[in-house]
């Protein structure tokens, strides 16, 4: 594309009134680019003057100075342009005023003694946004070769037939793939189901036979029983799936990859790619890399996870005290399974079980804790076999001692119906003993609502068991993807798939992969019909994205994607190992195959990359390195004591939206900085860094997300990858006798607003009072 | 650690409570906003929060036998501020109808007493019983008067020459009232001794294991010490003033149970007037004691009546057939009354007797069933009240 620039800037909203507007016109024109300025440039005025130039074939890569770009986006977007949105309002003119910078008289502006600090950020991002637009390109999307539409549902339960049928009713096709030789799941094993609808009151029969019945209705869904996935291979839009025969061993089962012991020699040095590949195949005998494609494997677009649960296996959790060895105590799942025979009866003699207590905390060591995977499903489960109990003998007592009785959002209307039973008796409490007692069972509670020690008289009692995903056993999706088949970060939830948890709850780590249902936490048949709906318009989503070569969320839209410049590759790996997604697969030299489809164009792997050989169209090393290398650094030569520069890389995603915030309610903090938005910190390559420190800034700064456990991180590991980055630079920076503390990293929330002009300032101060850069001026 | 409680829920008993108007029993998820709101709950395990759980448990041994039931004075402010639409205030008063029941002796009285099918029986006997002594007392005066003489009693309790003056016991005989009500009394009294006796023994003893006194056993003496200084107490309507809603029923209230006392004054005149000086009614209007009685039928009417119109009024509350039926009864009692004498002055005769036909049989269903009547409270709560004044509840 030959470009053909243009400048306009805004002199609405204040910016006009505040910069001498002579002096910012005065950068483009030097450099030979027309600048033109309106007062009110996002009017239907000031557009068609912009979409004139366009029109006329002028300019077809704009810097617009004006307000920030995250308002108006709308407004200025010419198709087939490169625009430059340079934030004169909210950057510069809202949070810093001529009150507190006066403006400089003629004499003033002349002398080496004064300098205008906010003229000079606003010359400063002038600079910087058209540098970029220089070095940046337009997008073309990528699109895969082959490609499919259709929705591949892992899971036979309620959540993968409601799925399913979601799927189905906008008009997809769907497969759904069943490990059991029927649909229905769980779900078809109850004898009755929590209210699915208003008024939540009252138990209802399970709606698994309707579902079985409403999917037969579809041909467009197909209907696999005793059936798995061996490998799911390729990327979304183009996912070629093999399937087999549970138990059976195939070659494209997915292969593991080398455990972290095995991926050194003998002398503990790490293997070269060649050795470690050789390795890999070794220990994945019988199974075929992951770049091996089943030519019989059938393509799918996109994949909705609803493997579910299982039951937890009490016997392995420690509670002798609760005599789970006794014939009559039952965990909730095998009561379940009692219940839905018939009447509930005892197992030891077949007697009626009139006073079943139901059990929900262990009640050991003054620990409040439930079971594991326990939650308020295992709470409404014992109401729900509490009404059981009521419901198969006019005389029955149920029982249910509890520590945490959760019944969020409108089952809270089950919970009080269930409360309302004559025959249903709760109380808080941790039971201590379930022993024999003549005929029965005595059960006996510390620390009740009912005092202090409690003991009751049970035929029959019931332990609640939780509910275990089935990604704690097993990786399910069996992805043939080089960081491994399974989601990476389960851990952090407790083996539950992994999902942005707070931002984004249907996407797992890898992209085009939607968990919903039990799988990601425990949930009732109600939530789980919701969840799978909201998988399922995530599966839709990311087919019809992939379709057109954009990226499925949190960029929705974007067209780019990372390209390599492989000449220069030293197959280090780190953009394979540190890619939150898995989106490249390296080959048997280490080289990495990127899979577009994938990515989520978050610019990890071109921060990771020590080669500095991965970009994006309009994101690239040197373009952000070329807008630092812009800033202006003024030294001693230019004033007699010249202002200290700073960088600040911040994250486009919470802290730069932060940052407009502090600009709308007009709070200062120091000028003095200069702030890039980087896709996410992720992205951030060590080499700006370096750059700005060599060319005179004093201090660099980096505004994240807050990673850990609760991570809030649009790329879930940016800004985590970006810290240690920052931590392995001071060493680099000490070699150099600059002191580590002129970098530094930050979290702050998209909320936290008002915390930001401290953060600046304090860091401001922090390098202030170290003095200036050394090598300023060099 | 207190020693282990084995709890027996009883489903009948939840029941009950129910049909007593506690059916929100089973709605307290133990906030225990009530028992801040209660103004004279006490500070050591306070009520109504532990009665709430203990009725949605139909733990029958944990309440009946507490005195805690009866220190509530109803004000209501626990049911208004209850988030989670229970009624402690009402679930309290069904415990306590159900105590009243389950102290009472005989049994099958003390059921009777609560059922509304059984209503026309309860009012059925003693007209008949009054009808039959009427009849004799008008179409059998000289039997009558020859039976007394055996015992060389005078039957008559008329005034001497004093034909013209309509008297009551021209139509039913003074002796036959109190052949009545004498004995009826004394059964009273022995049903209560009867009942208090437990009642006391089991509150004490659920006080104990409570840990809600500081006695070990009842000394009978500091006991009575204790109800002398409650009385006073009781009679100001102190408690009762502190409930702050309570303090519009405070008055009624008030008014009835002092026109109770006054009525009882003037009848045990009446009675040493009659037997000691042998000077039959009627007395004149100009006698002190006569404006007392007077005074006293007016305030029981005003009193019964506004009571039952905040009942009428009070859609939060609920009003169930014993309050109905107790307040029912006090108003005929005063109504009756007043309406005889009214009748009595206005020299209309039969319409004086039919009157107080109505009277006595009011009286009877107000003093026979007063232990199985929720009026059985003026004993369980004044006994309660000085029980914690003697265990020093606080």
């Amino acid at each position: 594309m030959d470009k053909k620039y243009g400048v306009y800037i805004c002199t609405g909203c204040g910016i006009g009134d505040t910069l001498d507007m002579e002096d910012l016109v005065d950068i483009p024109e030097e450099e030979g680019v027309n600048c033109t300025t309106h007062p009110f440039l996002c009017s239907k005025e000031g557009v068609a003057l912009i979409q004139k130039d366009v029109d006329e074939d002028k300019v077809n890569a704009m810097l617009i100075g004006a307000c920030s770009r995250r308002v108006n986006f709308d407004v200025f977007r010419f198709d087939n342009c490169l625009v430059e949105r340079v934030n004169l309002r909210e950057g510069v003119v809202w949070p810093h005023s001529r009150e507190t910078y006066p403006a400089l008289t003629q004499e003033q502006k002349e002398d080496e003694e004064h300098f205008d600090r906010i003229q000079m950020k606003a010359e400063d991002y002038i600079k910087m946004g058209m540098i970029r637009l220089e070095k940046v390109k337009l997008p073309v999307p990528y699109k895969p070769e082959s490609f499919s539409k259709k929705i591949l549902v892992l899971g036979g339960g309620v959540t993968g037939m409601a799925a399913a049928l979601d799927a189905a009713k906008t008009g997809y096709d769907v497969t759904i793939v069943e490990k059991t030789d029927a649909l229905g799941g769980y779900a078809a094993k109850l004898r009755s189901q929590m209210p699915v609808s208003a008024p939540f009151e009252t138990l209802q029969a399970p709606v698994v036979d309707k579902m079985i019945q409403e999917i037969e209705g579809y041909p467009s869904i197909d209907v696999r029983t005793g059936c798995e996935v061996a490998r799911i291979a390729g990327q979304p839009g183009e996912f070629t799936v093999t399937f087999k025969k549970p138990g059976e061993r195939i070659p494209f089962d997915v292969p593991f990859p080398l455990p972290e012991e095995m991926m050194v020699d003998e002398n503990g040095k790490e293997l070269d790619p060649e050795a470690a590949h050789a390795k890999f195949l070794e220990y994945n005998e019988g199974r075929l890399d992951i770049l091996q494609m089943d030519p019989d494997g059938e393509l799918y677009g996109a994949v909705i996870l609803a493997a579910g649960w299982r039951p937890a296996d009490l016997s392995k959790q420690g509670i002798d005290h609760l005599g789970f060895d006794l014939p009559d105590v039952v965990s909730n799942h095998e009561f379940e399974q009692i219940a839905a025979k018939g009447k509930i009866m005892r197992p030891s003699d077949g007697k009626p079980a009139k006073n079943v207590v139901f059990i929900q905390s262990p009640g050991k060591d003054g620990d409040d804790a439930d079971f594991d995977y326990c939650g308020s499903v295992t709470s409404q489960v014992a109401l729900k076999q509490a009404r059981y109990v009521t419901e198969d003998y006019d005389d029955g007592k149920a029982y249910v001692i509890y520590q945490h009785m959760r019944t969020p959002g409108l089952q809270e209307y089950f919970y009080k119906s269930m409360q309302q039973e004559d025959g249903v008796f709760m109380t808080k409490g941790a039971v201590t003993s379930v022993e024999t007692q003549g005929d029965g069972l005595a059960v006996t509670a510390v620390n009740t609502l009912l005092g202090d020690n409690l003991a009751l008289k049970a035929d029959m009692v019931v332990v609640a068991g939780g509910m275990v995903p089935a990604t704690k056993d097993d990786p399910v999706v069996n992805l043939a993807y080089r960081q491994g088949p399974g989601f990476r970060d389960n851990d952090i939830f407790g083996q539950y798939a992994d999902s942005n948890y707070i931002c984004f709850p249907y996407e797992t780590q890898r992209t085009g992969i939607y968990a919903a249902g039990a799988i990601r936490r425990a949930m009732t048949i109600e939530e789980s019909i919701e969840d799978a709906a909201g998988a399922a318009l995530k599966a839709i989503q990311c087919v019809e994205s992939a379709n057109r070569g954009v990226s499925v969320h949190p960029r929705s839209g974007d067209m780019t994607f990372p390209e390599f410049f492989f000449q220069r590759c030293t197959q280090c790996k780190r953009c394979t190992v540190e890619c939150p997604f898995g989106a490249l697969d390296d080959d048997a030299k280490g080289t990495p195959k990127a899979n577009p489809t994938r990515c989520r164009r978050c610019g990890t792997c071109m921060g990771a990359c020590p080669e500095r050989i991965i970009s994006f169209a309009d994101y690239t090393i040197d373009s952000i390195g070329s807008q630092v290398k812009a800033v202006g650094v003024p030294s001693e030569d230019d004033f007699d004591e010249p202002p200290l520069r700073f960088l600040a890389l911040i994250c486009e995603n919470d802290a730069f939206p932060a940052l407009d915030m502090v600009g709308l309610n007009r709070i200062d903090y120091s000028p003095d900085v200069r702030f890039i938005p980087v896709r996410c910190l992720g992205s951030v390559n060590t080499i700006w860094i370096k750059d700005a420190l060599a060319q005179g800034m004093d201090g660099v700064i980096l505004i994240g997300c807050k990673h850990g456990d609760d991570y809030q991180c649009h790329f879930v590991k940016g800004s985590e990858l970006a810290e240690i980055r920052v931590k392995k630079i001071g060493d680099a920076l000490s070699s150099l006798a600059l002191e580590e503390e002129r970098v530094a990293f930050v979290e702050v929330a998209i909320d936290e607003y008002d915390k930001l002009p401290k953060i600046i300032n304090d860091f401001v101060e922090e390098v202030d009072a170290l003095g200036p850069n050394p090598f300023k001026g060099f | 650690m207190t020693e282990t409680y084995l709890a027996q829920p009883d489903l009948g008993f939840i029941a009950q409570m129910r049909g007593l108007g506690g059916d929100t029993l089973k709605k307290c998820y133990q906030c225990a906003t009530c028992s801040v709101a209660c103004p004279i709950a006490p500070e050591n395990s306070p009520f109504p929060r532990k009665e709430m759980i203990a009725a949605s448990w139909g733990l029958k041994d944990r309440l009946l036998g507490s005195a805690d039931i009866w220190l509530c004075h109803n004000c209501g402010d626990c049911t208004d501020m209850c988030p989670r639409g229970a009624a402690p205030g009402d679930v309290m008063a069904a415990v306590r109808a159900a105590a009243i029941t389950e102290y009472a002796q005989p049994k099958a009285l003390a059921k009777a007493v609560n059922d509304p099918k059984k209503l026309p029986w309860l009012l059925g006997i003693p007209a008949i019983w009054f009808a039959i002594f009427a009849y004799i007392t008008m179409a059998h005066e000289d039997v009558m008067t020859k039976l007394f003489n055996v015992f060389g009693i005078a039957w008559s309790h008329a005034h001497e020459g004093a034909e013209h003056v309509i008297a009551q016991a021209d139509f039913f005989s003074t002796w036959f009232v109190d052949l009545t009500f004498v004995p009826l009394a004394g059964a009273v009294v022995v049903i209560f001794f009867l009942s208090l006796s437990r009642f006391v023994g089991d509150i004490h003893e659920n006080a104990v294991k409570e840990g809600k006194t500081d006695k070990k056993s009842i000394d009978v003496k500091a006991f009575l010490q204790a109800l002398g200084r409650v009385i006073p107490l009781i009679l100001k309507h102190n408690k009762f003033n502190e409930c702050g809603t309570n303090q519009e029923r405070a008055t009624p209230h008030m008014m009835v149970l002092f026109s109770f006392i006054g009525l009882a004054i003037v009848t045990g005149i009446f009675f040493i007037v009659l037997y000691v000086f042998q000077t039959p009614g009627p007395y004149s209007q100009l006698n002190p004691v006569k404006w007392l009685a007077n005074i006293a039928g007016v305030a029981l009417v005003i009193g019964s009546g506004i009571m039952i119109k905040s009942r009428l009024d009070n859609k939060d509350q609920v009003t169930t057939y014993k309050d109905w039926y107790i307040l029912g009864v006090v108003f005929s009692v005063g109504l009756t009354g007043m309406l005889t004498e009214m009748a009595r002055l206005a020299h209309l005769e039969w319409i004086t007797y039919g009157f107080y036909y109505l009277h006595l049989i009011a009286i009877f269903n107000l003093f026979a069933f007063l232990p199985f009547s929720k009026m059985a409270h003026l004993v369980y709560r004044t006994t309660a009240m000085a029980y914690a004044e003697y265990g020093n509840r606080k």
